[in-house]
């Protein structure tokens, strides 16, 4: 054997939790809906904890954290703490995650919204201390993102290796306008329709609109966006601006930049 | 007897919850469950929003009946405007639908509810153990993503259902397709049925009753108004649900319980109310494999939901290709075209209506002469079943106490009478 040679230590395998906060629980259905793949996707690691799929306790020691679900409670933001202390590496799975998503359009009217589904008391004990809505990032340093309301499965298995293998950790800042246009489907801004294409991230393949359906903007606001000329392409295609602001709180309600931008 | 059973955090169901149970002196003092979820406040983060976006927003209520919660907004944002959908406009919904049912009953049957009987802690040492079944399983509910993901786009939060009908549709060779690969998916579906009906399960009862939707001569999931329970042969139409249907909140839990006006009985409303409901217009090859399961109504052991979640997989694969081949079809009753129809936004209030994969899912709509939101009820099959649970938690309890079962045992089977109501506790409280 020549010097050259030498026998490398194969690494354990890491060893991953999967934590939901609040969410509708789709993207660790999608992370499930890897069926033919699962089982190669699965045996790279070592899933020490999935509350979804399996009744073994969380533990005490872990490498990988990959986190489902919008920070909405006081608790919420423990558990974080506590997970980002053991986890060497976090990923932020789907845009309750990402940026409040959805869960984040109750922010700033948690006390009276609260009255308005539950009557005067409020929200019951269970519901444990409520916050506004915020991305885990508002609390905790994450260092990969999975975008999208609902997470694509593949790009779920993506941002994993990456993790594991520790590649590449540049998010991709592009809107999807550049994405859609490789489709070749025409635009809906021609049309007069809305679509929030224009200001969103990419990434996701410009799947919606390839259906038909123009972008709702699941993936957040791009780093790139201008917001300002987004608004004038709705002015100069009869769309309205109001419309469009309106759309572009779904997914982006407690997004700073957003209300930086419209101070403009 | 003496204990308590607190088991928090009960693993394989979707969302959070915890059980307390206390037995004191041989009989159950305490039985709550505990749905712990942060409160999501749909209903009032809807408000204002306009109607398009309702559908889009209310998927977001749940992964697994994201098509649920999007076709029951639309039935009611379209009684609201006054909209009539094409025949294969609904034919599509249908199979939304029935593709959420494949996903939500392979997933709750092999990977939430099949460990409890194989003694695991997850679906994953079957893998090894029984390579075919593990595979067949997978297998299935990937044809449940599939069926969502060509119809709807993506197999979680549909994209292509809109108002008026669909922006997009798959090629007839894909409809065909589809048709072939749940043709040949069958027989699992009907081993399924036999394999769930050969593990042991207590006898029970349950508490209430059952709620489920009814149509003459059909097994309906989106395609009716009439709610009935079962057991007290009550029938109303579902605008009029606020009159036989009463929500009200406990402090124990984020979900609101709900139980009939009229009877002031908690209901169950899953598969199992289903079949009770329908029994007669399930498909030829599901009704077979129920009556070879010996489950026919009346059947009030919730445990049997494992079952007749079975026996629906076989009855939607059934209905489903049919469905698929007949829109692949020139002059088949669906033939035309799905693209949205053209609509006047106008105000008023209805509700809309289906059959959710968990059990009858109602979103009552009021929207302005703008088409905005004014105001939002929904009400979700766990969050109607949590308080039937309970009781029936109870109920199991006080069975297994008077038998002198062992505190672990009754632990063990407590676990397991939740997940046979296979709950989406983070759907309750929405």
């Amino acid at each position: 054997m020549s010097n050259l040679e030498f026998e490398r230590e194969r690494p354990a395998a890491p060893r991953v939790v999967v934590v939901g906060l609040a969410s509708c629980f789709g993207c660790q259905l999608q992370i499930t809906n890897a069926e033919p793949y699962l089982l190669d996707v699965l045996g790279q690691i070592d899933l020490r904890y999935w509350q979804l799929a399996s009744s073994d306790p969380m533990p005490e020691e872990f490498d990988v954290a990959v986190i489902e679900g919008a920070a909405t409670t006081a608790e919420d933001i423990e558990t974080l703490k506590a997970v980002r202390k053991k986890a060497s590496a976090v990923i932020a799975v789907g845009a309750c995650a990402t940026t409040a998503g959805i869960p984040g359009m109750a922010a700033g009217n948690v006390e009276a919204g609260a009255a308005a589904v539950y009557g005067e008391a409020g929200a019951p004990e269970a519901c444990g201390e409520l916050i506004d809505p915020a991305p885990i990032s508002a609390y905790i340093d994450v260092d990969f993102e999975v975008l999208c309301c609902p997470i694509d499965t593949f790009a779920f298995i993506d941002v994993l290796q990456r993790a594991i293998y520790g590649s590449n950790r540049l998010p991709q800042t592009a809107t999807l306008c550049g994405e859609c246009k490789h489709n070749d489907r025409g635009c809906f801004f021609g049309r007069g329709v809305l679509c929030l294409g224009l200001v969103t991230r990419c990434g996701c393949g410009a799947r919606c609109t390839s259906l038909g359906r123009p972008c709702n903007g699941c993936a957040g606001l791009s780093p790139d966006a201008n917001v300002a000329a987004a608004r004038a392409v709705c002015a100069e295609s009869g769309v309205s601006v109001t419309a469009f602001d309106e759309a572009l709180q779904m997914f982006n309600y407690v997004n700073p930049a957003l209300s930086e931008a419209s101070e403009e | 007897m003496r204990c308590s059973i607190n088991v928090d955090h009960i693993a394989r169901i979707e969302g959070h919850g915890n059980v307390h149970l206390a037995i004191e002196d041989g009989a159950v003092a305490t039985c709550e469950m505990n749905v712990v979820e942060p409160a999501r406040l749909f209903e009032s983060m809807v408000r204002g929003r306009t109607f398009s976006e309702i559908p889009y927003i209310a998927s977001r209520i749940c992964g697994i009946c994201s098509a649920s919660h999007v076709v029951t907004d639309l039935l009611a944002i379209e009684r609201v405007f006054g909209v009539e959908v094409s025949d294969r406009t609904h034919a599509l919904r249908e199979l939304l639908i029935y593709g959420s049912y494949l996903q939500n009953h392979a997933t709750h049957l092999f990977v939430f509810a099949a460990p409890d009987f194989t003694g695991h802690a997850s679906v994953f040492p079957l893998a090894t153990e029984a390579p075919e079944l593990f595979n067949q399983a997978l297998a299935l509910k990937a044809l449940g993503n599939e069926l969502c993901t060509k119809v709807g786009g993506r197999s979680v939060h549909p994209i292509t259902a809109v108002v008026g009908g669909f922006t997009s549709e798959i090629s007839r060779d894909e409809y065909l397709a589809l048709a072939e690969k749940m043709e040949a998916m069958l027989p699992f579906a009907e081993q399924t049925v036999d394999l769930f009906n050969s593990f042991p399960v207590p006898d029970i009862e349950t508490a209430g009753d059952m709620l489920a939707m009814v149509q003459e001569g059909y097994y309906p999931v989106c395609t009716s108004r009439d709610a009935r329970f079962v057991g007290a042969g009550e029938t109303f139409d579902a605008d009029d649900h606020e009159a036989h249907v009463e929500e009200y909140a406990v402090p124990h839990s984020g979900a609101l319980f709900a139980r009939s006006r009229l009877s002031r009985k908690p209901y169950m409303t899953a598969s199992l109310a289903r079949i009770n409901a329908s029994w007669g217009q399930l498909g030829q090859r599901a009704r077979l494999a129920a009556a070879k399961a010996g489950l026919r109504p009346p059947e009030r052991n919730p445990f049997r939901n494992n079952v007749a979640q079975a026996v629906e997989l076989v009855d939607a694969l059934d209905r489903c290709a049919g469905i698929a081949r007949r829109l692949a079809e020139d002059d088949s009753c669906f033939a035309g075209s799905s693209e949205p129809v053209p609509f006047t936004v106008r105000a008023g209030r209805a509700t809309g209506f289906t059959e959710a994969p968990r059990g009858v899912l109602f979103h009552d709509l009021e929207l302005d002469e703008e088409g905005r939101v004014k105001h939002a009820s929904i009400l979700t099959p766990t969050a109607q079943n949590v308080a039937n649970l309970e009781g029936d938690m109870r109920v199991l309890a006080e069975k297994m106490v008077a038998e002198g079962a062992a505190e672990a045992d009754i632990r063990l089977r407590v676990e397991e009478l939740v997940r046979a109501y296979d709950p989406c506790l983070s759907c309750s409280v929405h």
